[in-house]
């Protein structure tokens, strides 16, 4: 399984590569968009509490809220393009979608091959531990495996940290690597607020904190390069719907915290 | 986030279970009927065809399927050539599975005992004669352990069809758990349905093995 993700890896980049390559000028997604009255949106549906299923095994989620607003503001239809976190650029990129929105932090490595808009949301990331570990600052993870959600940001930012001495044990998605932490394989863990919290909703034996924040990552929509029509057209969307309070109120809801201040209108 | 596993949660693993075995069948009887084209070109009397056959086969067997499905479903349409997800995946798979079919058929018909062959030849039979009347009926029976054992796997390859957007058995499963974060009873549930596809198949082939042994029962390495 490694060496095919290491190849999936290789083929994103040629895909990327040929995406680039072949950059139509000509059609503009803003005017498909309207004339088809649907909205495609890439949303990963595995990735709580962003998009996830409700017992009824409806889409369900912030993201997937967002994406609803978004298309009914708009007086569009809305389907769901189903795709994993690693296919989440390269639907939009070969016109599969038309915008992600799917906790898509802003990079400038994915700057280089699709556009983002102003950021809807932010996601605070946090190293969360075991309540009883003494853990108070990176010294103190010497020796201790911290459990990533694989390709992640948080993977790729514990991973540049060669002076820290870490022990990364990667897992497929969240699910995966709170059993991880639920099933005493790692007692440390790098992921968002709520998904450390999750830990010990599955085991009151084993509460996790927060214990050493990671980083504040911009979340954004993102959509094929070369798209100004659209993207000024988001742009104007997420302005005002982060100055009427509805983004912060759909974050909160499935976030259980507010964002930041300058986000909360 | 959570939750107890009810039956929407059920109804969604039934729903993927039926692409997993749609997807298979699809894998299956395309891959078989390339994979029937192969074999006959990799013994060919000609030349040219014998080496483009085996090169085909050596490439898609030196990919991983991820990868093929990948290239199929982005690569093409980064290209200008669209392909829905349910194409990419058909594609895809049935030249997987041909590269690996004709290969294993192929070792099967050559392994028929020479003075078979000869004996055919003999009896001035025309060479599709000696195919259909003499060669491949053995072959077959060589063939089917191997025929079985091989789609078993592609049954449970198709979960990387996920990667072009399919939601298939094991997909919905990871999607079942992102909701529920109940690991072990959504996958022990997929495996169950994983065995109960592919044991009828294993099964099958043991009938279909003693059904066409019996009467062979003399056949000898002459």
């Amino acid at each position: 399984m490694m060496k095919n993700r290491k190849l999936l890896g290789a083929a994103i980049s040629a895909c990327c590569l040929l995406a680039l390559a072949a950059q139509p000028a000509f059609a503009d997604l803003l005017d498909d968009i309207t004339k088809a009255k649907k909205i495609r949106i890439s949303t990963d549906l595995a990735i709580p509490p962003s998009g996830m299923m409700d017992s009824s095994m409806k889409p369900t989620g912030s993201d997937v809220e967002v994406a609803e607003m978004l298309a009914k503001d708009w007086g569009l239809e809305l389907e769901f393009i189903q795709t994993t976190g690693a296919t989440r650029i390269p639907n939009v990129q070969t016109g599969k979608a038309d915008i992600i929105i799917s906790t898509l932090s802003v990079t400038p490595e994915r700057a280089k091959v699709i556009d983002f808009s102003k950021k809807y949301a932010t996601l605070q990331s946090d190293i969360g531990c075991l309540k009883s570990l003494n853990v108070k600052d990176w010294p103190d993870l010497k020796d201790k495996t911290v459990g990533v959600s694989r390709g992640t940001t948080q993977d790729t930012m514990l991973s540049n940290m060669k002076d820290k001495e870490l022990k990364i044990a990667r897992y497929d998605d969240d699910a995966t690597g709170v059993t991880a932490a639920v099933s005493g394989q790692v007692d440390c863990v790098g992921s968002s607020a709520t998904i450390i919290n999750q830990i010990g909703v599955k085991n009151p034996a084993r509460i996790f904190e927060s214990k050493i924040p990671l980083a504040s990552f911009e979340l954004a929509i993102g959509l094929k390069k070369g798209e100004p029509r659209l993207l000024e057209k988001l742009n104007a969307w997420i302005t005002e719907n982060v100055k009427n309070g509805k983004l912060n109120a759909i974050y909160k809801k499935f976030h259980g915290v507010e964002l930041p201040p300058d986000m909360r209108g | 986030m959570g939750g107890h596993l009810n039956a929407n949660h059920l109804l969604f693993l039934g729903h993927g279970a039926l692409w997993t075995i749609g997807l298979s069948l699809i894998a299956l009887i395309g891959g078989g009927i390339v994979g029937f084209v192969i074999a006959l070109a990799r013994i060919s009397p000609l030349r040219s065809v014998r080496l483009l056959s085996a090169a085909y086969v050596q490439l898609v067997q030196g990919t991983p399927l991820l990868v093929i499905l990948f290239l199929g479903y982005f690569g093409l349409a980064a290209i200008g050539l669209k392909m829905s997800p349910l194409a990419a995946a058909s594609a895809s798979l049935t030249l997987y599975v041909a590269a690996y079919l004709g290969e294993i058929w192929r070792g099967s018909i050559q392994s028929v005992p020479k003075p078979q062959w000869e004996a055919a030849e003999g009896l001035a039979l025309s060479r599709t004669q000696r195919m259909m009347k003499v060669i491949l009926p053995q072959a077959i029976r060589i063939a089917t352990p191997p025929t079985v054992g091989f789609m078993v796997q592609i049954i449970k390859n198709t979960s990387l069809a996920s990667v072009v957007g399919f939601v298939e058995l094991m997909r919905s499963g990871q999607i079942v758990n992102n909701s529920l974060f109940e690991p072990f009873i959504v996958y022990a549930i997929i495996a169950a349905v994983y065995f109960a596809m592919c044991y009828p198949l294993s099964l099958f082939s043991q009938k279909l093995e003693r059904r066409m042994g019996r009467g062979s029962a003399n056949f000898s390495l002459a």
